[in-house]
């Protein structure tokens, strides 16, 4: 029997009227699989999609209202286990990204050799343009794409593999030190579930859990429930930073250490815990991490770190002392040369406090991909190194055709790494972002992809959970514009490199396929009903996941101090660049994110300097003033923002501002710090060592502005001043 | 005002525990998404005309090293004796009888003395026309009407929300379901530090969480009678 599309529709509604069981929540009545006709879409009646969010990799459950087929707004999925309901500012943003004024609304074309402007073309010639230059280049072909999960990921491996390329992920957000050291340590690559609900006592080592790293909702949950989801206990937290970040605000205790002093604190803490409060724990580790906390000496680590003995004794008896103490590190430890380091001696206190695989602790379970998700190769991240060593083999031998898939290095990798003329010598470039951002803007081609609202995908998290979880993506919308599914993309890419490359019409069909094989031994009507589901619950979560038992290797026997680039007395301060806590590195294109105000400095729409007020008295400078920071690199300007949460020898400017292609909203706005940055990498991982860049500050007389949401009503200046040792009258 | 209130079936409120608070901002998105606020730009709002129905309010204690940054997100406290409502002129501000502080646009001709007595800052006012760069405006949400320059506006609780979960709950025949109706900000709140419900249901988990012995309201000492109660954060 041939099935028409009609009948299609009909056997998905009546899947839904099962669905709409009592004891549902209110929203699954209304949960619609697949785009409805024309004539289904009742005006001002709302229609739901379950779907996965796609703006960072934590790939939260959403439920996108849309009404006349136009997305509205975006919730949380109640029943997704990674976010239960939550939602990032990001998240909530997303809709603004579809619809974003400047999303690129055809497939364009750029004469490098003329005049360099994008001229529009069809997808058939796009297509084929690329394609005869990844015939030419078989063998010399690097891709570099942001972090892909499930099919996409399993199609894109497929792909590189069939044209002889290479491909690498790339995140700004990675933490890749942070990855590299949990692989040394306990010889797993994947993230664990740091299980903070069940922490009663949580020190972190400078992790921005609760702004955007790894997986924020969760985090934010976790944290949630950590501080007041159990009767009798209140977790602890005690952050470790030498800035007072939007995370460290919400600690019981922050202490601002030196920059890049968080290894050597951590082994101060080991040796705390090995020698004054051993009785507390078993420990069977004793012995093999003598070597790295062993012979530490106290008075020296507190003339390092900056942090007081006492307060490094009172840390260790409280981590000794509670039930289910978790100790984690990455975002300010990750941007040091020591950072791989440093992290794994924070690892060594997890295994210290013997909480690996226990509730509260570190937790590590095996990936919750699909089997046919390619989840045996592993892609490497593209660090900073080898992007240097990338542009090095550009420079000396045969220049390569690069793809660049939803990733902007040029903008987000320090400019010292020069990625522009990664992108200048390749043979030619392909781009498949939504905008013409910094690094689309040096491509030959680019080819615009859908808003994840528009297509269809799968998500495996990132970070491994407790509950095992699949999570689909189906379109909200239709698409807006002569835009593509990446997937649909690579497809045709790879079809037209190689005539019959996969037995499927589209990746829409591909991404079902795997889901539904991944059922195996059911009948294709159960697989049919099976598929169903899934779409309206927005994928895939039953079992509890398998835990995975992963040893602590041996730990790393040394700890090298931190490198820092310039003169200590030319450049006396450290900057300390961190990702925009409303924005990140990515988001300054959408309006609300620019106008949502930083909650700490309460500043929008622009780049600021913060300095401590002892600092900023000492070099003259008052809030608002425009401020030169120079490093042996070059100087940028800013205006000062008087910071009380910031060591005296640090100046912190946020990361993410500074675009010269990025839409309207973002074009020409603020500036980015890490032009300062001096290149130093992390020994390990090979990360840029952000942190590691010494800068000098001075005034430069000028006014700047400062837009601030929490202004004084008035500002002294306006004041009237009455001297009351004379009478009025 | 708050005499009516207890032959009423709703008396609606929300609590915010700061000690889940963590400033993230979450909320002042989804509000934005939800309600059709304006992009002020980056001229409106360093002239301090951004409008936020809700804001987190960041206040410094101490100074360096032993310096702590609190926060507290506000939103019209949907008082029971709402300073701004005998102010207005024309009733544009007004009590309804589930206790929110309404305002009716269309009644609404800017003299801004609502604003004026508000003690939270919760009122504001459209200075200019709202504009979306095209197809922004794809995104509003049809239910809510969108402000024009002269109107002022604030916090509804997503009175759009409360009065569908009503129509549903009437159709039923039954009362609305603790936790059925969240205004944007609560649904999205990752730490669930924003709570909302019933306050005329003593069982409710906004009535029970408002008996917290953490609980506080808002400058208080004036007498408004704030419809919100914050938990006092632990450390």
């Amino acid at each position: 029997m041939k099935i028409k599309r009609r009948t299609w529709i009909k056997a998905a509604a009546a899947a839904m009227a099962a669905a709409a069981l009592p004891g549902c929540k209110p929203q699954a009545h209304k949960l619609v699989p697949y785009l409805l006709p024309d004539d289904e879409i009742v005006p001002g009646v709302a229609d739901w999609y379950a779907s996965t969010c796609d703006e960072c990799s934590a790939g939260c459950g959403v439920l996108v209202r849309t009404m006349e087929g136009r997305a509205k707004k975006i919730e949380g999925n109640p029943d997704h286990p990674v976010n239960e309901g939550k939602l990032c500012a990001r998240g909530q943003a997303a809709v603004q990204s579809l619809y974003h004024p400047d999303r690129l609304r055809e497939p364009r074309q750029r004469n490098r050799k003329s005049s360099g402007a994008f001229e529009p073309i069809t997808w058939q010639k796009a297509i084929g343009v690329i394609a005869e230059q990844l015939r030419s280049a078989h063998g010399r072909i690097v891709m570099i794409s942001r972090p892909l999960s499930g099919t996409s990921r399993a199609l894109l491996l497929e792909f590189m593999d069939m044209v002889g390329g290479r491909l690498y992920w790339y995140d700004p957000a990675a933490d890749v030190p942070l990855r590299t050291a949990l692989s040394l340590s306990f010889g797993h690559v994947g993230l664990p579930h740091y299980d903070l609900a069940g922490a009663d006592y949580l020190v972190s080592f400078g992790t921005p859990f609760l702004e955007q790293w790894l997986s924020p909702v969760s985090y934010g949950v976790a944290f949630g429930r950590m501080r007041q989801g159990r009767p009798t206990v209140r977790g602890h937290f005690v952050h470790i930073e030498p800035r007072l970040s939007l995370t460290a605000a919400s600690a019981d205790r922050w202490i601002p250490i030196r920059p890049g002093t968080e290894g050597t604190l951590a082994l101060g803490l080991g040796h705390l815990l090995m020698t004054e409060q051993s009785e507390h724990r078993s420990n069977h580790l004793r012995g093999s991490y003598e070597a790295l906390f062993g012979g530490v000496d106290l008075k020296r680590i507190a003339i390092d770190t900056d942090v007081p003995t006492d307060e490094l004794r009172r840390l260790a008896k409280e981590c000794a002392g509670a039930r289910h103490p978790l100790v984690i590190g990455g975002g300010a430890a990750c941007s040091h040369t020591n950072a791989t380091q440093s992290l794994m001696a924070i690892n060594g206190l997890n295994a210290l406090l013997a909480n690996i695989g226990q509730p509260g602790g570190v937790r590590f379970y095996r990936s919750h991909a699909l089997p046919n998700h390619g989840e045996d190769q592993t892609v490497p991240w593209l660090t900073e190194r080898l992007a240097q060593a990338l542009l090095g083999e550009f420079e000396s031998g045969q220049p390569s055709v690069l793809l660049v898939n939803e990733c902007n290095p040029v903008f987000s990798m320090p400019p010292a790494m020069h990625m522009d003329r990664l992108f200048a010598r390749a043979s030619f470039v392909a781009s498949f972002g939504p905008l013409l951002d910094e690094s689309a803007s040096l491509a030959d081609v680019v080819c615009p992809s859908h808003h994840w609202l528009e297509g269809w995908g799968d998500h495996v998290p990132d970070a491994a959970m407790a509950v095992e979880t699949t999570s689909l993506r189906q379109p909200a919308v239709r698409p807006l514009y002569d835009s593509r599914e990446f997937g649909d993309t690579v497809l045709e890419l790879a079809r037209a490199v190689r005539p019959g490359f996969l037995p499927v019409k589209s990746f829409a069909e591909l991404v079902k396929h795997h889901w539904t094989s991944g059922f195996g031994g059911i009948s294709l009507a159960e697989q049919e009903q099976q598929w169903i589901s899934s779409l309206q619950q927005g994928g895939r979560w039953k079992d509890d996941a398998k835990p995975l038992s992963v040893t602590a290797r041996r730990p790393p026997t040394r700890l090298d101090p931190a490198s820092f680039m310039g003169d200590e007395q030319l450049y006396p301060l450290h900057l300390y660049p961190y990702p925009s806590m409303t924005m990140g590195h990515s988001g300054a294109h959408l309006p609300w994110l620019q106008e949502l105000p930083d909650t700490l400095t309460t500043a929008m729409w622009g780049t600021w300097v913060e300095i401590n007020p002892a600092t900023a008295a000492r070099y003259g400078i008052a809030q608002g003033d425009i401020v030169r920071i120079e490093s042996s690199r070059g100087s940028i300007e800013a205006p000062a923002m008087l910071f009380p949460g910031i060591r005296p020898d640090v100046v912190a400017m946020p990361v993410g501002q500074g675009h010269t292609s990025y839409g309207r909203y973002a074009t020409g706005r603020g500036v980015n710090p890490l032009q300062l940055a001096v290149p130093a990498f992390d020994h390990e991982s090979g990360a840029f060592a952000t942190g590691a860049t010494r800068v000098q500050i001075e005034g430069t007389g000028r006014r700047g502005r400062l837009v601030l949401l929490q202004q004084p009503a008035v500002d002294a200046s306006e004041l009237i001043q009455v001297d009351p040792a004379k009478p009025i009258l | 005002m708050a005499e009516a209130d207890e032959k009423e079936p709703y008396r609606w409120g929300m609590v915010v525990d700061l000690d889940r608070c963590t400033g993230c901002e979450a909320c002042v998105v989804a509000c934005h998404a939800e309600n059709n606020i304006r992009i002020s730009g980056e001229r409106e709002a360093a002239e301090g005309r951004a409008i936020n129905w809700i804001r987190i309010e960041r206040y410094w204690e101490g100074e360096y090293p032993n310096v702590k940054a609190k926060f507290m997100p506000v939103l019209c406290q949907h008082c029971g004796n709402a300073p701004c409502e005998p102010v207005c002129p024309v009733y544009a501000s007004y009590h309804t009888p589930d206790g929110l502080n309404a305002q009716v646009y269309n009644r609404c001709i800017g003299v801004r003395y609502c604003g004026n007595n508000c003690p939270y800052v919760a009122r504001q006012f459209n200075w200019f026309d709202p504009h979306w760069d095209a197809p922004l405006e794809e995104q509003l949400n049809p239910d809510v009407t969108v402000r024009q320059n002269g109107i002022m506006e604030k916090c509804t609780f997503c009175v759009q929300r409360i009065r569908k979960a009503n129509e549903q709950a009437d159709q039923e025949g039954r009362h609305i379901r603790d936790g059925e109706v969240q205004p944007a900000c609560v649904q999205t709140c990752p730490t669930s530090a924003l709570v909302f419900g019933n306050r005329n249901d003593p069982k409710s988990q906004v009535s029970v969480m408002a008996r917290s012995d953490r609980g506080f309201r808002l400058l208080e000492s004036l007498g408004t009678d704030p419809a919100v109660t914050y938990l006092k954060r632990l450390s």
